[in-house]
Formats: structure tokens, sequence, C-alpha cells
């Protein structure tokens, strides 16, 4: 373990059974998000200003984070792959946040 | 170690420089997030979204969070965020990063220099290359 920062510590992954289980989980979200860039005109264009969750090569829509999130884990509760995303309401130019 | 990103289509169709990566919810799971490559941003920032269903317990933020929109509502919470090198290996930093609690003010969580900073980054549009890169792997620059 290695302290590469006064706040974050780095650490390298040297367990093989948590390694085996991360690349696993890493092929669900692979399967996850290689469905959402297929379907993602028609996500992207329909659900504006809601949250979506991709679960089991599925969509789930809600209105807050929480709730899409409960419902890709219901109806895939094998997938930890699942991942949850805000769609903005508008599309803007976008700069991103420093710290003032 | 060289953890590789790509240029993500968003949700507005602009490509962008993203690493993906897992961060560990209060409950002890692993979750998939999309960070920024933002070479620009002081620190790292998650999503409302993101703070909301790994339900992270927040704490007051020394310094705030300011951009071109004002400021922002930012709170401090612990925890890890796990990268995959290019070998399958894994990679986990830990520590206190930023979130902010309006969804609209954030909708892609940013890898800012408080994690950069360790590496080498590489963030090359005409070359197709989105990467962080540390010791033992590096880099070199070829003149023509």
């Amino acid at each position: 373990m290695v302290d590469c920062d006064a706040r974050l510590i780095i650490e390298v992954v040297d367990d093989v059974d948590a390694l085996a289980k991360a690349r696993e989980q890493r092929e669900k979200s692979n399967r996850n998000i290689a469905w959402l860039k297929a379907h993602a005109h028609e996500v992207y264009s329909h659900h504006r200003g809601k949250c979506i969750c991709i679960a089991g090569e599925k969509l789930f829509v809600a209105d807050t984070p929480e709730a899409a999130y409960a419902l890709g884990r219901t109806m895939f509760p094998e997938d930890d792959g699942l991942f949850v995303r805000y769609i903005p309401i508008k599309k803007v130019a976008r700069i991103y946040v420093y710290r003032g | 170690m060289y953890i590789a990103g790509e240029w993500h289509p968003c949700d507005d169709g602009v490509l962008r420089p993203v690493v993906r990566a897992e961060v560990l919810s209060s409950e002890g799971h692993w979750v998939h997030h999309e960070f920024l490559l933002d070479v620009g941003a002081d620190r790292t920032v998650l999503t409302a979204a993101a703070l909301r269903i790994l339900e992270l317990q927040a704490v007051n933020l020394e310094d705030g969070l300011a951009g071109i929109g004002g400021s922002s509502e930012a709170v401090g919470v612990e925890s890890k965020i796990r990268f995959t090198d290019d070998r399958g290996g894994k990679v986990i930093v830990q520590g206190q990063f930023a979130a902010v609690r309006d969804l609209e003010s954030l909708d892609i969580c940013v890898l800012g220099r408080d994690v950069t900073n360790n590496f080498g980054v590489i963030v090359d549009r005409p070359g197709d290359r989105v990467c962080m890169i540390a010791q033992p792997d590096r880099y070199s620059i070829v003149r023509g």
C-alpha cells in the first residue's frame, strides 16, 4: 500500500479471488454498456430528465436514481454489473467543476 | 500499469474522455460508474445519482466546489474507486471524494487531479486514445 497523496491511498489488488470476482463483474457491466451504446439514441431521446438503470441488458426508467437502481436490482439481482445514470433535461455544452 | 479509457459517446452525442471504474457503496457493493477524465478539475467529484445509490455518509466539505455555473452544494464522502488495468489487474484509490447533491449540476462523475496526479494521463482525440499510466509502464513522445 502506497500513500501517494495526503488524502488518498492507492492499493494494487493481489487477492486472486477478489480479482476473479471483479473481472466477472466487469464483464457484466461491459454487456450492459454495449447494450446502452446500441440503443443510445432511443434511450437518450425519450428519457430526458429521468434516471435510467441498465441491468441484464435491459432498460429501467424512474424519476429518482434510487428507484431506477431498485428496479434493476429487483429484476436482475444476479447482475452486479448494472449501472445508473441521470440524463440531463437539456443538451448543453458542459464545463465541469473545479474546487473554488 | 496501464488503465485504458475511451472516447465515450455521451447523451448529447458528444465524445468525451472517460475512464470506467467501480465505486464502493456503504453496503460493500462495487457499483459501476463512468468518470470524465478532466485534467483541469482539482478534485474527483461523484454525481448526485452516485451519491444516492451508493448511500455514502456525507460530511461537510471544507472547500466548496465552483465552476462557471457558480457554486454547487457539495459534500465529502469516504469511499474507494476501483480501476482495471489492461492486464485485468485492479487498482483501488481510497480516500475522501467530493459529491454534488443536485442531479442537474453534474451528469457524469469527474476524475480530478487528486487522483490523476498519481498517473501520466493521455487524452488524445486525433490518436483515439484515453489512458492513465503509472510505473512500471511509461510512454514516450516521438517527434516527426
